[in-house]
């Protein structure tokens, strides 16, 4: 378990060897009357990270993961079975209004909004529910209105706006208390690219500001949680898998990069003759004015410079594209892995630094 | 703090009203309509109607000074786990309870704007009673405001633990309708509660005095009817009391661990 100080910094949300399984509801009555009931359902499993304060961290994992039950029980709405979770020193179990008081939860859940109430009406119901004065109250709301763009629709009930907006709504309800700690669960997912590009950038100003907020974001966007996130944490079926920054979790997964060369002036088969000796095993064809030659390195080593040299001792290269493992690539290998072991894997170190 | 949390659900709660402003109105009118059918079935025994049940020497005003009261205790009852199941189905509990808000503020926070209402429909019975149908009430309603609080928290108390049943098993509670018509029945909202003994025997009468209604009623009719002072009506007052001292921190315990195990199971929002 990272202790509570980690590099020099405070840690903002510190979750120590969380697991969660939903019970069956009534199984004891379902037991005496040898009723047939579900397995319960393990959600977590001894899960354990720090976030530290002002920092990004990404949650990623497909969907039924665990990344919801693990948001919610860091905003005290489940109850771990076991473990702890403390948010700004507070115990999530044993001091949840004060959690409360420190987190702002943007959930994907459209529903919890009051439809036929205004923009502003919501807004303020949930201001004074923050303990914010009337006055205070206002003013924040129109700050906000301001910064997420719906100053406009202010006015207008909460059921007559788009998806985006009804998004942004709950992301101007998470930060109507300016928290320490935001939870975001896919705060971009219905927002068109521009106003999408926006939030990305409102999340890093707050994380950047003074004090700095603290930032859980789960999203499936794995290019957003790779351009936003200090680190991440890949989880699956309950487990943290990884944990690390996207950059070298990708390292970490993959050694290898393909590289594509497109080569003007060459033929495809003068091109894999320039190539003998330099690359095994190259792909080659032949496209309208060049040729087009792919290989697999390994990350780092002089394979790239001498088939550049080769290529260019007769043909000029028009374009060099290198594909590395993604994040994805990162979270398929987790979920084939898991598919491959079962849900009855057990003892398994996770990969990664940092866990 | 706690009195802001209240307002906010207030403010919240008729600003939902007024977006239906039909019915609105048209709760207005029900409530006219009903004193207005209790005076003309009281108009049946207007001639030759000799009781020996002081309080109904005028049923019409045994039955103004009661029906109102009847629907107040039965908000108190109800209010609580309807706002709980009403906020689940709607998916907004959630976002209420990922604020800072204890369990007491929420209690008493559903259930304000539904008492805020009840008072007004109260009052309009009494007022129609009066305006229309020329009702006098005497005694002091200071002290049928106390009867009238004392009731309603008896009834809040057994409306908690209504609501951790609504809040755990995702049921509106089975017991509402039989607290209603039972209230009704064994309550003398219609009809003097000694009745009951002399026509069931003894021990169908003897129900009625478990019935926190019963007390909150008698207690009413006592001051506004028959204009008694505090020290004649004691005896209610003490009842009540007892109700209260047993059900309000039984019924808070309850609903402390009826959230508590919904977030375990992680049912918070599910209906």
């Amino acid at each position: 378990m990272p202790s509570v100080k980690e590099n020099g910094l405070d840690a903002a949300i510190t979750i120590d060897c969380v697991s969660k399984t939903y019970p069956v509801p009534l199984a004891r009555t379902r037991q005496l009357f040898r009723m047939r009931s579900a397995a319960p359902v393990e959600a977590l499993r001894e899960v354990s990270f720090d976030v530290r304060e002002g920092e990004i961290f990404g949650l990623i994992g497909r969907n039924g993961a665990g990344k919801t039950t693990l948001t919610k029980i860091i905003a005290t709405l489940v109850q771990p079975t076991s473990g702890a979770v403390t948010v700004c020193g507070f115990d999530s179990v044993r001091d949840e209004e004060r959690v409360r008081a420190s987190i702002g939860l943007a959930g994907a859940e459209e529903r919890s909004f009051y439809w036929r109430l205004t923009v502003e009406q919501n807004l303020t119901f949930f201001a004074r529910l923050y303990g914010l004065s009337a006055r205070g109250a206002r003013r924040r709301i129109a700050e906000l209105l301001e910064l997420l763009e719906l100053a406009s629709l202010r006015r207008r009930r909460f059921g007559e706006l788009s998806t985006g907006n009804k998004q942004r709504m709950a992301v101007a309800r998470a930060l109507l208390n300016s928290p320490p700690v935001l939870l975001l669960d896919e705060p971009t997912r219905s927002l068109d690219p521009v106003a999408a590009a926006r939030t990305r950038e409102l999340i890093g100003r707050l994380a950047r500001s003074t004090p700095p907020a603290t930032v859980l974001l789960t999203s499936h966007n794995l290019a957003e949680v790779e351009e936003l996130c200090e680190r991440v944490a890949v989880i699956s079926r309950g487990r943290i898998r990884a944990l690390d920054a996207p950059r070298r979790l990708r390292s970490a997964h993959r050694q290898q990069e393909h590289v594509r060369l497109a080569v003007g002036g060459l033929s495809a088969e003068r091109a894999a003759a320039l190539l003998r000796g330099v690359v095994a095993r190259p792909e080659v064809s032949e496209q309208p004015g060049a040729a087009r030659v792919g290989f697999t390195r390994e990350v780092g080593d002089d394979l790239l410079d001498r088939a550049l040299r080769a290529l260019a001792a007769e043909g000029r290269v028009i374009s060099c594209e290198a594909e590395r493992a993604t994040l994805l690539d990162v979270l398929e290998t987790f979920e084939r892995e898991d598919e491959a072991a079962g849900a009855g894997a057990e003892g398994e170190e996770p990969k990664g630094v940092g866990v | 703090m706690f009195v802001g949390r209240v307002r906010a659900f207030v403010v919240r709660d008729f600003q939902l009203a007024v977006s239906y402003r039909l019915e609105f109105f048209m709760r207005i009118l029900s409530v006219l309509f009903v004193t207005t059918t209790l005076y003309f079935i009281s108009q049946i025994f207007a001639s030759g109607f000799a009781t020996p049940y002081e309080q109904w020497r005028d049923p019409f005003l045994a039955w103004i000074t009661a029906v109102p009261f009847l629907n107040y205790f039965l908000v108190g009852f109800s209010s609580l786990a309807t706002a709980i199941r009403s906020e689940q189905a709607q998916g907004t509990l959630e976002g209420v309870l990922m604020t800072p808000i204890n369990i007491p503020t929420l209690i008493v926070s559903s259930s304000a704007w539904d008492f805020v209402q009840a008072t007004f429909h109260s009052f309009l019975y009494l007022f129609f009673g009066s305006v229309l149908f020329g009702v006098h009430y005497r005694g002091s309603f200071l002290l049928a405001v106390l009867f009238l609080v004392l009731t309603t928290l008896v009834l809040a108390s057994v409306g908690i633990l209504s609501a951790s049943f609504a809040m755990v098993f995702k049921r509106g509670d089975p017991f509402g309708i039989i607290i209603g018509t039972g209230s009704a029945l064994f309550s003398g909202v219609f009809f003097p509660t000694q009745l009951l003994s002399q026509v069931g025997g003894s021990a169908f009468g003897t129900i009625s005095r478990f019935i926190p209604t019963t007390h909150g009623i008698e207690g009413i009719r006592r001051v506004l009817i028959q204009g008694q002072g505090l020290s004649e009506v004691r005896e209610p007052v003490l009842s009540l009391l007892a109700f209260l001292a047993v059900l309000l921190p039984f019924s808070l315990w309850v609903f402390t661990r009826a959230v508590r195990r919904a977030k375990r199971e992680g049912s918070l929002i599910q209906y």
